[in-house]
């Protein structure tokens, strides 16, 4: 060590007992996670993109197949798996990607958004360095809720803007205000999901049981939906679903009011999460 | 009036113990040992202070706030730093230090960089490339660099080498010093000899014994060690005054003495000695002594 520099200082007169306001360390934490999270918004948003773009590219050339095709399924099996109408880019892209593929892997990337900054900090030991900060725990769970939803949006913009560019460039009509309606619903699936995994964090201290339950709850809720849209006498068990919710906002616009209700679940989940977070021990490595 | 003060402070984990009605004051400017085995308690009092477990019952107050009620304050004027000290892998030092900054609204690092200096830690290469010692050296900065009133250093020397145990050790004092309060939780005598006033003794988690570190040391004997040319009655030995633990192994004799050596001295010149080593016993053995390992004083 180098001696002769800064010597160690200590506060001898009391410091007011105030300490700084909250938004302080929420926009340090906001940011400090957007920041950790740039090369997975890269990653999934180019591949979730390149997958969309691959889509609109190729419908051109395979339109008459697809439609032949989707015509030799049984009618119920087609609205089971959102095949009702591919005769166009939107239903086709919606019917491949939208209908699972996408909100499965964004719900999964909230998920892991979530469980990251909360348990999964928890038992790295990274929460005893942040909570030793002038930081609440309820900031620290609602920071990773908010990360969450801005680095899920920033997913699907990505996607969204590469699957419509490569759509125009094939030639198709593809509708930007469709595509947001998509990406906007997948959007709003996600911070239901990214609620759910802020629940089990407030309650739980296993990243892999966080995780895990609340990809359970996510698959749950798809399986939920398909067999209430296969078994018409079972439609009414669908109401627990998300996916109802959700529906085919890609290929026939965004219900409003549908995806406001989920994004209100999932603020209703934080709330619960950021309750039970705080009136629980954060254990450590 | 206490900066740290707890009241029977208990916390269980389900029916396993932590601690068990602990009640300590630290006075300001004081260092303060906490010293115990691994699986005392030592981290478990410290979580609590610091209002990451929630005690059983009891309580906690640091600067006379409630740890809890007032945590974000009490925060404000602390610094921490755990044995263990992690923070994300991916950031750098700097970047590190630069959250900190943040979350504490602070302005820029302050004197972080030039105490990053001072210590030649790296700030540049990320966390999960530094060794135990120089990400230590953050966590240091990091725990200091804002004046703190208060600093908690839970088993900071862990995985450090000898030399960097000594520097962690100057720079205790050096905070001392400056006017700072620290509560120093080690299992190391050696360690807390050096640089406490005070020192708790916690043991199953229930507080052993609070002493003056000058105090404890006033209770000190000496260990001797006798070479003779020739055998010597353990009678000679045995009834000095402040003599126990006696041995005798022909010409070897061995004991601890408490208070003067002068009947020994004059009972050893009886006869002719070839070797005689006096040693100080450690705080650690001074402690075995009076609380022993069985139960308290």
């Amino acid at each position: 060590m180098s001696s002769g520099a800064t010597r160690l200082q200590a506060r001898t007169a009391p410091r007011s007992a105030v300490p700084p306001p909250w938004r302080v360390g929420f926009a340090a934490v906001v940011r400090q996670g957007l920041r950790d999270r740039r090369r997975s918004v890269v990653s999934w948003g180019g591949s979730l993109g390149a997958l969309g773009a691959f889509m609109a590219a190729v419908y051109p050339s395979v339109q008459k197949t697809i439609e032949q095709v989707a015509k030799s399924y049984p009618a119920g099996l087609k609205q089971a798996f959102g095949v009702t109408s591919m005769d166009t880019v939107e239903g086709y892209i919606h019917a491949e990607l939208f209908s699972l593929i996408v909100p499965l892997a964004l719900g999964f990337f909230a998920i892991r958004a979530v469980t990251g900054a909360t348990v999964a900090a928890e038992e790295a030991g990274h929460l005893d360095t942040i909570l030793a900060l002038p930081i609440s725990r309820r900031v620290i769970i609602v920071a990773a809720w908010v990360v969450a939803a801005v680095s899920a949006a920033a997913v699907m913009i990505v996607m969204g803007v590469l699957t419509f560019i490569a759509g125009r460039i094939a030639g198709t009509h593809i509708s930007a205000g469709l595509v947001a309606a998509g990406v906007t619903g997948v959007w709003a699936l996600a911070l239901l999901f990214a609620g759910v995994a802020a629940a089990a964090a407030g309650a739980l201290h296993s990243s892999r049981l966080v995780s895990g339950l609340s990809l359970g709850v996510l698959i749950g809720m798809y399986a939920l939906d398909l067999v209430g849209r296969l078994a018409s006498s079972l439609d009414a068990i669908r109401w627990a679903s998300a996916f109802r919710y959700y529906g085919a906002p890609l290929r026939e616009g965004l219900d409003v009011v549908s995806s406001a209700g989920m994004v209100a679940v999932g603020v209703a989940l934080l709330i619960a999460g950021t309750l039970l977070f705080d009136r629980r021990d954060i254990l450590g490595p | 009036m206490p900066i740290i003060e707890t009241d029977q402070l208990t916390k269980r984990y389900g029916s396993q113990r932590g601690i068990d009605g602990v009640s300590i004051e630290v006075e300001p400017g004081e260092v303060y040992g906490f010293l115990g085995p691994n699986g005392a308690g030592k981290t478990t009092t410290i979580r609590c202070l610091l209002d990451l477990l929630h005690p059983t019952s009891g309580a906690a107050r640091i600067f006379g706030l409630d740890s809890h009620a007032a945590g974000r304050a009490i925060r404000a004027r602390i610094g921490n730093l755990p044995g263990d000290f992690t923070c994300d892998p991916h950031l750098t030092g700097r970047g590190f230090l630069r959250f900190c900054a943040e979350a504490r609204g602070l302005d820029g690092l302050g004197s972080a960089l030039a105490l990053a200096q001072r210590f030649e830690a790296d700030l540049s290469r990320p966390m999960s490339e530094l060794s135990t010692g120089n990400r230590q050296k953050i966590g240091l900065i990091q725990a200091v660099f804002h004046q703190p009133e208060l600093l908690f250093l839970d088993e900071p020397t862990k995985g450090l080498d000898p030399l960097m145990q000594e520097e962690f050790l100057a720079l205790v004092a050096e905070f001392h010093n400056a006017g700072g309060t620290v509560f120093l939780s080690s299992h190391d005598l050696a360690e807390v000899e050096r640089v406490c006033h005070r020192v708790a003794i916690i043991r199953d988690g229930r507080l052993a014994a609070v002493e003056k570190v000058a105090e404890v040391r006033g209770r000190a004997y000496h260990h001797v060690s006798i070479e003779f040319d020739a055998p010597v009655a353990r009678t000679e030995f045995a009834s000095l005054p402040g003599v126990t633990d006696l041995a005798v192994d022909g010409t070897h004799v061995s004991f601890n003495v408490s208070g003067p050596l002068d009947a020994v001295v004059k009972a050893a010149a009886a006869h002719t000695v070839r070797d005689m080593e006096l040693t100080e016993p450690t705080l650690e053995e001074i402690f075995l002594t009076f609380y022993g390992r069985g139960g308290g004083r």
